[in-house]
This record gives C-alpha cells, structure tokens and sequence, in this order.
C-alpha cells in the first residue's frame, strides 16, 4: 500500500503545528515503520494526520511526570568575588555563584552584562583581577560559537573530543551519537560541520561539551538557531543532566525557563552604565 | 468485554504499562502493541501509542535510539531510564491499592 500521501500530509501538519524539522522527521519515520510492520492503513492506525499531528504537540508539551527532584549534592562549582574590568570599566564586580550537583544556575542579564565574560572566566579560559572559582570534578564548555571544526564530519568530532577525555574512537562516536539522539538529531556520517545549518551545528557543540559526561557542564546560549521542538528538547537534556547529578550553569536571555532551575545569577545590576 | 470501556480505562494505565514492557528490555512501537494485545489489552493504535512514548520520553522516564535493522528499516528503540524505573516502582504500589479497593467495593455483598 502506498503511504507517502498520508506520511507527506502528516509532515506538513506537524510543521503547521511549529514542530521542528528533525522531531518531525523523526516522529513521521517511526509512524512510516509501524505501518510496514502492520500492514494497516495509516488511517486506521494514526488516524487523519492532523489528528495525529494534534495529538503529537499535546505529547510535548504534556503534564511532567518526573519523581520529585532529588537534594542537590556537593559543591561543583565556586566562583567567589569575580571581578573582571575591561579599559577601565568594570564589567564584572564581585561575582559570587555556587553550584552544586544536581543544581541548574541560570546566568542571566542584558547585552554586554558580562554573562559570556564570567563563563569564560569559570571555564578558566579568562584570569579575572580578582576572586576565585574553584571547579570540583570534570569540565565542559559550550561556548556561544565557534567550537566545531569547518572541515571535520560529526563522528570526527566525537573522536577528537572524546580523545582529550579518555575515549577510544568508538566509544566516543556512540557517546556522541547518544548524546544527539536526545536532541532528535542524528549526525549525517560523512558531512563536513561547514555544510551544517547554524542550528545543528549548535547541537554538535553541545554534544561536544557533554562527551565523556563532565561533572560540570557551563553552556552560554547554546539553543541559538534552535527551532521550538529542539529548544524544548535542549531544556529536557538540561533537566536529565541534572536529574543525573550533573551541575548545569547556562548562560540565558530567555527567562521564561527560570522557574525551573535552581538558582538565577542576574548580573543586570552588577556594572555601572 | 465492553470496547469502549476498557478504552477508558486503559487510557489511565497505558503509560504504566508501556513503562513495565520496557522495564524487561528495550523495545519498539509496533513491538510494543503487539505485546500489549498479547497481555490482552486488545488492539492500542499507533495513534495512541507513540504519543504516549513521546511524552514518557520527554519526561526523561525512558531514552530512545534509532537503530538499523538486519533486514527491516530502522527503527526507534525505547529503553526505560533510572527515572522511568523509580515512578514505575511507586506507580506500580500506587494501582495496587487502587485495583485492590475497586475490587473490594465490586466483591461486598448486597445489603438486605
């Protein structure tokens, strides 16, 4: 029996209903197996596509159903009176922030606050005037841009990473390639990172910081070029890794996620205009 | 037994019970409707099922992966997750004593 019509009107459908192309992709592949499995008509199994598209988007944005979070534990990550100025302003003044596992922080503030600057600084990528930040386990950075190699595939990437964290080729492309299935992405073998769209690029950088599953992992806007469903996607990561005891600090101009992290950083007041 | 009631009531537990099948080992969809009509839970249309595994999923009980098959396509494979493991636990107690109490209610003898 010929599906295409059906899997074709239910692409269009879940894209009307702003799912993203690769959770879109996925869900009409799963949908396209089952029907080759039960050779049954996908109206008969799915139902109208728009039917189905509804009951797809009502699946994601569905009650959360996680047992209740657990005491976060030690402390991962001190950072204790930063202060950083550049040409004679002080872009960053007395920063503290602590985090613990199993903690979100959420560093937020406007254009040019010193968010970038104070992850940086935690990442040990910048020295500050003065204070201290003490990290307590393993790292992982994803900065803003940049951090992917024009001319290496995904899979190289993992490999390279995952090398500087202790993994042999394979498993640092399984661990790569798990970590991008929760992104709903799955990395094409053989594409340079040049030739991938801002967006996906963005999630090879993301799952660059996760490879070898660092204690503490520091994003800074890493959701850039993200559409809704991988932007959802991203925040439900963000909550396993948690869930998982990991210490998430994420660099953020979007507050409409601060009522589910743990701690809010907000370095508005922080600088003298 | 009466369709449109065990609908109803199936709406309720499906998720506890997907959470269950793959609490035995990781699985697909369509393996997964065949299991539950095996438990004779009759026939759970895709309609119903994948978004179920969706929300379970985006709710980090369970993990998912694709896979290449032998012979067949590839499919997405479903795994339960620590999280997935502990609501089942609690859920699991929880629909005892609820199962047990209906059945309590049915079984008590008529007044007179």
């Amino acid at each position: 029996m010929n599906h295409e019509p059906w899997l074709a009107a239910l692409t269009g459908e879940l894209r009307r209903h702003g799912v993203g192309p690769d959770l879109t992709g996925h869900v009409v592949a799963e949908a396209a197996t089952h029907l080759l499995d039960s050779g049954e008509s996908p109206l008969r199994v799915f139902g109208a596509p728009e039917t189905y598209a509804r009951a797809v988007v009502d699946s994601l944005g569905g009650p959360d159903v996680r047992p209740p979070r657990r005491q976060p534990g030690p402390v991962r990550l001190a950072a204790r009176g930063v202060t950083k100025r550049y040409r004679g302003r002080t872009v960053l003044d007395r920063v503290d922030l602590t985090v613990r596992a199993g903690q979100i922080a959420a560093v937020v503030g406007a254009n040019g606050a010193g968010k970038s600057t104070f992850l940086r600084i935690c990442a040990g990528l910048l020295s500050p005037e003065a204070g201290t930040v003490e990290v307590h386990g393993t790292l992982g950075y994803c900065p803003q841009d940049g951090g992917t190699a024009e001319f290496l595939s995904p899979d190289e990437h993992f490999v390279l990473i995952g090398a500087g964290r202790g993994l042999g080729r394979t498993a640092a492309r399984r661990a790569g390639r798990a970590e991008a299935a929760g992104l709903e992405w799955t990395p094409p073998r053989r594409t340079q990172a040049r030739h991938l769209s801002g967006g996906t690029r963005q999630k090879l950088n993301l799952v660059l910081a996760r490879l070898g599953e660092p204690d503490v992992l520091l994003l800074d806007e890493p959701y850039q070029g993200f559409d809704r469903g991988t932007y959802l996607d991203f925040w439900h990561e963000v909550w396993r890794w948690r869930d998982a005891g990991k210490a998430v600090v994420v660099v953020t101009h979007l507050l409409n996620q601060l009522d589910r992290v743990d701690v809010v950083l907000d370095l508005s007041g922080e600088r003298n205009a | 037994m009466n369709q449109e009631r065990r609908a109803q009531w199936l709406r309720g537990v499906l998720d506890l019970c997907v959470l269950a099948l793959l609490s035995r080992g990781e699985s697909y969809g369509y393996e997964l409707s065949q299991a539950l009509r095996a438990h004779g839970l009759g026939t759970v249309q895709g309609g119903t099922l994948y978004p179920v595994l969706l929300r379970l999923q985006r709710s980090g009980l369970l993990t998912a992966h694709w896979r290449e098959g032998g012979t067949g396509p590839a499919r997405k494979y479903y795994r339960i997750s620590p999280a997935g493991s502990a609501a089942l636990r609690a859920a699991a107690i929880d629909w005892s004593a609820f199962a047990s109490s209906v059945g309590t209610i049915l079984r008590e003898e008529p007044k007179r």
